[in-house]
């Protein structure tokens, strides 16, 4: 018996999950399957084959896997410069990366309006070069997606900033001391060796940006995303049913991208694991 | 000519110089130690000649080629780690076959310098491996393996030693001069163990605060220290400035108060700085009176060592550290007399000697 003890530990927070997410979730998705006290697929198939919806899903699906390939693509160059700094600039760096996050999402969004909105600081800067000030960026799915790095690119950082700190000077000297160019260094070593940071740091943002709510309901304008929609089902509709449908498309293709990720992850992960040689 | 040349390189650091006007040369397949302790700039010379760090002047060459601003990727230099440096996430026939693939080395030769690689550093069939799975002796095979296959100018041993056990270190050490003497490559070696550099070496260059105060052969170097920082170095303890000295027909004489001191000497520096090594001092209790390359003192500890005892002496003329065979021990507070032999005594020019230095 004694032997599992330890799994006692696991018990107040698994306590608290069952109680609080997977027996809702699970009743969310069970009530989807049945109208009236029958099995039914009703709810799915209204969905699926409805074009209004299918847009909101493409778009949502299209903006948040942008978001996390362009927080890769920022996040990268800056997590290696902040892993090579000395201790005191790193701490400084890595507060001053998360400052977004600091901020309320609301008050984030507003000042994104006030820069995105016609008369903002953009729209006066497109003027200047005589540009149609007419169309504005804000209420845009591109001001979702602004608004989504900004709110995201923190978590790309972190995440990645704690594998490279673990990628050796020493790794990186190798591979040059033995003819290796910089791209071949970059393909070879320290993308490999990254990959898990930017798994982790790629499902936090794009189950964050695919499920985000504030920031697409005040940069999106009338531009529904999935989880806008829900909540209009729900709460405006008031049609708890549908809403749970969504919702459980929501999970289901959550599950489906991570599932692609790690399938890509592997393609170049770490096969040796540890970092360290 | 010399194979190794560094001509007046100068490396600083954060505006403090690490190397001023420094010069080595190394012979066509010989191999240098860089031996001195934590901030010597050993290790900045071997970073410079692999080109991680550049000098702001002077010239390196290899091979009568300069290298002095060719990038590390183009050097063709072989590297080996303190840590290994391995590949974690790559085999340990990709780590090794790595160099080949950025010289587009066909995958037949290349599978062929590998497999001959592995059976060099006796890790035959391990080339499916992880490094996470070897042991650190291993590791460091491969690390050496990956430096030679690329059939490198020169090779650059950055301590490569000092994350084994001391068993390993040793049979290590001499795995190494195999190589390096089977392959003919040049080679510089850093390290601050003095037991290893001077097994492994042809010449030993002691450094000092970015200066090389003597290369030599390592037995040179352990019999004939040529400064008291070299000699305090390599186990000195014993250092005594004369008064003056006389010249009494063949052998000259040192005085230092009342006590006079054969020295017998090779060359004459006209150095008045003498060593003496704590094994060479021969300590007997006091009783007959002192002559002369003899001492008077009182034992103020004594520790035992296994094979002997060191003894501390204080005398008229300072502290001497003594090491002595014997069964039955002098005790704190005995009266002894310090015989240090002529031939035992080796005149230095005077310069830094480390704090730690006793």
């Amino acid at each position: 018996m004694k032997q599992y003890g330890k799994y006692l530990f696991l018990l107040p927070g698994l306590l608290v999950l069952t109680l609080f997410m997977i027996i809702p979730i699970a009743g969310t998705i069970l009530s989807t399957f049945f109208d009236a006290g029958s099995f039914t697929l009703a709810g799915y198939m209204q969905y699926l084959q409805d074009p209004y919806f299918l847009n909101i899903l493409w778009v949502t699906l299209r903006t948040s896997l942008l978001t996390t390939l362009i927080c890769i693509l920022l996040a990268f160059p800056a997590a290696y410069y902040i892993s090579k700094c000395r201790p005191r600039m790193k701490m400084i760096l890595l507060l001053l990366s998360i400052f977004p996050l600091l901020t309320s999402p609301v008050v984030r969004s507003f000042s994104w309006m006030v820069i995105l909105g016609k008369g903002g600081i953009i729209d006066n800067t497109m003027a200047l070069f005589g540009s149609d000030t007419s169309i504005s960026i804000l209420y845009t799915p591109t001001a979702i997606l602004i608004g989504l790095v900004h709110l995201f690119l923190p978590l790309s950082i972190i995440t990645l900033v704690g594998v490279m700190e673990n990628i050796g000077d020493d790794v990186v000297e190798a591979a040059k001391s033995l003819g290796a160019s910089a791209s071949t260094t970059f393909w070879h070593i320290l993308l490999p060796l990254s990959v898990p940071g930017l798994m982790t740091g790629s499902i936090l943002v794009f189950v964050g940006s695919f499920t985000a709510y504030t920031t697409p309901a005040l940069l999106g304008g009338r531009e529904s995303v999935i989880s806008t929609f829900l909540y209009q089902n729900a709460v405006t509709l008031n049609d708890w049913q549908l809403a749970s449908v969504v919702a459980t498309i929501m999970i289901v293709l959550s599950f489906v991208v991570i599932g692609i990720m790690n399938w890509l992850a592997g393609k170049v992960a770490v096969r040796g694991g540890n970092i360290r040689g | 000519m010399s194979h190794v040349s560094l001509q007046n390189v100068a490396v600083a650091y954060q505006k403090t110089n690490i190397l001023e006007n420094f010069n080595l040369d190394i012979p066509e397949g010989e191999l240098v130690s860089l031996l001195g302790p934590s901030g010597c700039g050993k290790t900045t010379t071997l970073r410079l000649v692999a080109g991680f760090l550049q000098s702001h002047q002077g010239s390196i060459q290899v091979g009568g080629k300069d290298y002095t601003t060719v990038p590390v990727n183009k050097r063709n230099f072989g590297f080996v780690f303190q840590n290994y440096a391995l590949f974690p996430h790559m085999s340990i026939f990709d780590n090794i076959a790595f160099g080949l693939r950025q010289r587009k080395v066909s995958k037949k030769d290349t599978y062929t310098k590998v497999m001959e690689m592995l059976e060099l550093v006796g890790l035959q069939h391990f080339e499916n491996r992880f490094p996470k799975e070897l042991s650190g002796g291993q590791k460091q095979r491969v690390a050496i393996a990956r430096a030679l296959v690329i059939n490198p100018d020169l090779l650059l041993f950055d301590e490569p030693l000092s994350n084994l056990d001391a068993n390993l270190r040793v049979s290590m050490r001499s795995e190494i001069r195999r190589i390096q003497q089977e392959s003919g490559i040049a080679a510089i070696y850093v390290s601050h163990d003095q037991e290893e550099c001077f097994s492994i070496s042809d010449r030993v260059a002691i450094m000092n605060k970015g200066v090389i105060e003597q290369l030599d052969h390592p037995a040179a170097i352990y019999h004939r220290p040529r400064t008291s920082f070299v000699a305090s170095f390599i186990g000195f303890k014993n250092f005594l400035r004369f008064d003056r000295r006389s010249e009494n027909g063949q052998k000259p004489i040192f005085y230092k108060g009342d006590s006079t001191f054969a020295v017998s000497y090779e060359k004459d520096t006209g150095s008045m700085t003498g060593v003496i090594r704590p094994d060479d001092i021969r300590i007997k209790p006091a009783g007959p009176p002192v002559t002369e390359n003899e001492l008077s003192g009182t034992i103020i500890t004594a520790i035992f060592l296994g094979r002997s005892y060191q003894y501390e002496v204080k005398t008229e003329h300072g502290s001497f550290t003594a090491n002595q065979e014997m069964t039955i021990p002098f005790q704190s507070g005995d009266s002894v007399v310090l015989d240090m032999p002529p031939h035992k005594w080796v005149l230095v020019e005077e310069s830094e000697v480390p704090s730690y230095a006793g």
